[in-house]
């Protein structure tokens, strides 16, 4: 049996929803009619339990405990449900918008922990590398990837490329300003003591 | 159609395009000056943060204020057409824009910050740049070109069967934008054209994700692969020999891991995967390795193409 945690005003999930900064729907979430487009179209649903239609229902239910569930975390962020919803709803910004309430409640640190080299990439390079404990993996599995990662600077030469990769020092301090006042620094360091304690916790 | 700018470009450079395809970077600059259309880069400018937005690790107030440095230099630069090789690029910078014009209280926020941080230089005020009017992707602009493009082909690649697979990021997000289609995508079948072949037009999931997923790929790699399947499967029904796409990281899916899916499938595939700016540069007779980049490609790209046959002979 699951549990919901319905509140008093079950409205106030999804005006929180519609408040948040990254909504650029309006209120389409409270016209959603239920007819299931989005499922019916989404590649996450094809494959796995993800359900964008319970998602809203869920959502207009005021059922918050949806940000505890893992399913939310296997969008592919394809926007097929956001491009032919007849009522102008968009549950894949829905569904970042219930990350990002995981993420600042500390439930969804832990999805995080593989992906804090894309914050370091940016206070080093402002750039979006992939993360490095990711290399591994792609060595494995795309045959040739590390070479060709290591003869880089030489095919972008004979490619005539410029600027080079690396911005200059004004630009990186800059962009690392940004990311500091903007609270994402705060964010990232908590994130990552998080991992840290659990593998403290792990090892003791 | 909407009106789209060939002058006053700033070309937006892609983390993804420069590390792993640079060619892409490299043909469509060759493609650009072939048609006469006025760009430039700026070092200045930084990534869109688009890999990490979609991670979940930056969330839109970060990403609007990165966004609005890059606006800020644009028009600095007095080039207020932004043009993204790639698709992400593209739906993060079109959202941010229209985020900043349109909520006060976002814009209001991230200027106070500038402010009382030492960066009012890059405050953004509203209408400072328009989502429709100056946020493009780069086929917009071949498309707005597209007639011109046939006056400069060199070679015939009638013979092969062509497919195209139009990035999510650049159809669906910003929907009322997109040029050619947005459940029946066409704009790169339209361009092709223009550069004397036919593709194959619809082929089943024609507009299905590539399945990357952001964090799919790499959390949860087996929903990834399946969903790409899906689409290789369906591709290699067609026997494709080329499909061009319009995304770096669509093209990484594709290209990088198409072995693997074909292991799992139990099948041989055999596309190669060419950006539509590489397409059109290899046409117009650019070189394989100073051009067009194909060390950097995984499926190689004389595996399909082994020689060139010049138009008209």
């Amino acid at each position: 049996m699951t549990t919901q945690k319905i509140s008093d005003s079950p409205i106030d999930f999804a005006e929180k929803i519609i408040r948040d900064v990254k909504n650029s729907k309006e209120d389409g979430v409270l016209k959603c009619v239920q007819c299931g487009m989005c499922t019916s179209t989404c590649p996450a649903a094809r494959h796995s339990d993800y359900n964008p239609r319970d998602i809203i229902e869920r959502v207009l239910e005021g059922d918050e405990t949806i940000i505890e569930d893992d399913c939310i975390w296997n969008c592919f962020y394809c926007y097929t449900c956001h491009s032919v919803c007849p009522v102008g709803n968009s549950v894949c910004e829905v569904n970042q918008i219930l990350k990002q309430i995981a993420i600042e409640s500390g439930i969804g640190y832990d999805k995080l922990y593989e992906y804090m080299g894309f914050a370091d990439s940016y206070f080093t390079a402002a750039i979006g590398a992939i993360p490095e404990r990711f290399f591994a993996d792609i060595d494995r599995d795309v045959p040739g990837w590390w070479d060709f990662r290591q003869n880089l600077d030489e095919i972008r030469k004979e490619l005539d490329l410029d600027p080079p990769l690396m911005p200059s020092r004004e630009v990186i301090d800059e962009v690392s300003t940004i990311l500091t006042i903007t609270g994402f620094k705060d964010k990232i360091e908590r994130i990552r003591q998080s991992e840290e304690d659990e593998n403290e916790e792990r090892t003791d | 159609m909407k009106n789209v700018p060939t002058k006053d470009i700033l070309l937006f450079r892609s983390c993804l395009v420069s590390v792993e395809y640079p060619g892409v970077e490299a043909s469509t600059k060759y493609v650009f000056d072939r048609l006469g259309v006025d760009y430039e880069i700026s070092p200045k400018q930084t990534c869109c943060t688009g890999l990490g937005h979609y991670s979940d690790v930056f969330d839109q107030i970060d990403t609007s204020a990165i966004g609005a440095r890059n606006f800020r230099i644009a028009k600095d630069e007095g080039r207020p057409n932004l043009v993204m090789m790639c698709a992400t690029c593209y739906a993060i910078n079109k959202k941010s824009v229209k985020l900043l014009n349109k909520k006060d209280d976002l814009r209001n926020h991230i200027n106070q910050l500038f402010d009382e941080n030492g960066l009012s230089h890059l405050k953004y005020e509203k209408d400072d740049l328009k989502p429709t009017e100056n946020i493009f992707h780069v086929v917009d602009i071949l498309y707005a070109k597209k007639d011109e493009i046939k006056k400069h082909i060199k070679y015939d690649l009638s013979d092969y069967k062509i497919a195209t697979h139009h990035g999510c990021h650049y159809c669906k997000v910003h929907y009322e934008d997109t040029i050619g289609g947005v459940r029946d995508p066409n704009i790169m079948d339209e361009i092709i054209e223009e550069c004397g072949c036919r593709t194959i037009g619809w082929y089943d999931h024609k507009r299905a994700t590539c399945g990357t997923g952001f964090r799919q790929r790499y959390s949860n790699p087996d929903l990834s692969f399946t969903a790409t399947a899906d689409k290789m499967n369906a591709i290699d029904d067609e026997d494709v020999d080329i499909l061009v796409h319009l995304c770096p990281n669509c093209h990484i899916q594709f290209d990088r891991y198409q072995h693997l899916i074909a292991e799992r499938e139990g099948r041989k595939f055999r596309a190669i995967h060419l950006n539509i700016a590489q397409f059109i540069a290899l046409a117009m007779g650019g070189d394989f390795d100073k051009v067009i980049g194909v060390k950097a490609h995984t499926v190689p790209i004389d595996s399909v193409i082994k020689d060139l046959k010049e138009v008209g002979k």
